[in-house]
């Protein structure tokens, strides 16, 4: 029995105004949080699908910010069932890792003198490994932040965590990787 | 989590960076910038690793993905008309496990929210928290004299909670605040113990906000009849009990003449 395709119009005007207007970010989101493109590809087309199927849960406030959230939960799952060992969480950390971690950052409470604190001088595939070296929860609001330029409130709607929680993983993640990049030497 | 100086100049040296210090903060971390050299290098670092970031070649959408995306989802068909037009033999069946499906999950999905909200109220008591610690001081009035944060309180909000000094007990007051939950003014008192800060936010009473830790500071909640109280502080949880019996011991305070 042959069955028609019935398609809901609405549906789908609400899923080509809401959802892909932010495409190429879902797809930029996805590549960072995967670290390539075939994977990204597939989170997107996955992460489509889950916006089509709930676009009706969409509330009409943060179009861009619900969007991402998506692709976020998206390739947190695709990565914990294909990439499991990529996945590192923080939760996965032993617990003076963690304490370290979210503490005492890597240079523990010494602050350092003006002279020791050099600018930064990479180039861009240096930064780019540090940056996939990351833990993906520091790695995730760091590019949120300055590669999709999301402000803390959104990052915090995107990522599921207070806000005071972004802040500690963005400053934590930033200190990371000026260690990662100062170490390389 | 015992918030060091070196901690907090961290999360304000990124807010700031961030462009999400409030003006009045912003000027006064300028002004901290201009005279403390140490800072504005680690202002300059943070300011150069941004940038080296914000410079990566951006990832552009490979070509024909959207395409890709709008023929697969051409082949998506609404599942329950699906179904429908082959078993329309069962639509009553249907019919009713359809409301049966809607009422389960709607009380799953009023139970989520009523989660969430309560989950978002000890996250919005705790960011008000952040805020007051970031800010040049945790509170708007300062004063350990009771009988001046009472009336303050008095003069700005419809419910002002009792102000008791706990000082006998380890808890010096510092002063109040108000705090913007949700859409409400609420009074919040600021204690100090030892190098600890103590926000005890007062929400109206009949909400309730589990023991939790968030970003590393402990939240304890407990109400009477006139409020919920919900307690902030990297203080143990043990010493932040403490902090709540002599809290309540101390209720009722006499009346301010």
């Amino acid at each position: 029995m042959s069955v028609p395709v019935v398609q809901n119009e609405d549906e789908r005007a609400a899923f080509d105004e809401v959802f892909l207007p932010h495409l190429p970010e879902a797809y930029r989101l996805a590549h960072w949080l995967t670290g390539n493109a075939s994977d990204a590809e597939d989170i997107v087309q996955e992460a489509a699908l889950r916006a089509f199927r709930g676009i009706k849960t969409f509330g009409a406030v943060n179009a861009r910010a619900w969007s991402l959230a998506i692709v976020r939960n998206t390739a947190f799952s695709w990565l914990g069932k294909n990439r499991p060992k990529a996945l590192v969480s923080i939760s996965d950390l032993s617990a003076t890792e963690r304490a370290e971690l979210e503490q005492e950052g890597l240079h523990g409470t010494r602050i350092e003198t003006p002279e020791e604190l050099v600018l930064l001088k990479a180039d861009a595939e240096e930064v780019q490994e540090a940056l996939t070296k990351l833990p993906t929860q520091f790695r995730e609001v760091i590019v949120l932040r300055e590669i999709n330029q999301m402000n803390y409130r959104d990052i915090a709607e995107i990522a599921n965590v207070p806000i005071g929680t972004v802040m500690s993983r963005l400053s934590r993640g930033r200190q990371l990787l000026m260690a990662l990049l100062g170490d390389r030497k | 989590m015992v918030v060091s100086l070196r901690d907090n100049d961290d999360l304000q040296l990124n807010a700031y960076c961030d462009g999400e210090l409030d003006p009045v903060s912003a000027g006064e971390f300028e002004r901290r910038l201009a005279s403390d050299a140490s800072l504005k290098a680690r202002y300059d670092r943070l300011s150069s690793l941004r940038q080296a970031v914000r410079s990566l070649p951006q990832i552009d959408l490979p070509a024909g993905l959207q395409a890709r995306i709008r023929a697969k989802l051409d082949t998506e068909r609404p599942s329950n008309v699906v179904v429908l037009r082959r078993r329309s033999w069962s639509f009553q069946a249907l019919a009713a496990a359809a409301l049966f499906g809607a009422v389960i999950s709607g009380s799953v999905m009023m139970t989520i929210e009523q989660y969430a909200q309560r989950e978002n109220l000890a996250g919005q008591v705790v960011a008000d928290h952040i805020r007051g610690l970031l800010a040049p001081q945790p509170f708007d009035i300062a004063s350990s004299d009771r009988h001046t944060v009472k009336p303050w309180f008095t003069a700005r909000l419809p419910q002002s909670p009792q102000v008791p000094d706990l000082a006998a007990q380890g808890f010096t007051l510092l002063g109040g605040r108000v705090d913007v939950i949700g859409h409400d003014p609420v009074a919040t008192i600021v204690y100090k113990h030892a190098a600890h800060t103590v926000s005890l936010t007062t929400l109206r009473p009949g909400q309730s906000v589990s023991e939790q830790t968030i970003a590393g500071y402990n939240v304890r909640s407990w109400s009477d009849v006139n409020f919920t109280y919900v307690a902030v502080s990297d203080l143990p949880g043990a010493d932040l009990a403490a902090f709540e019996r002599a809290f309540v011991a101390a209720e009722p305070s006499p009346e301010i003449k």
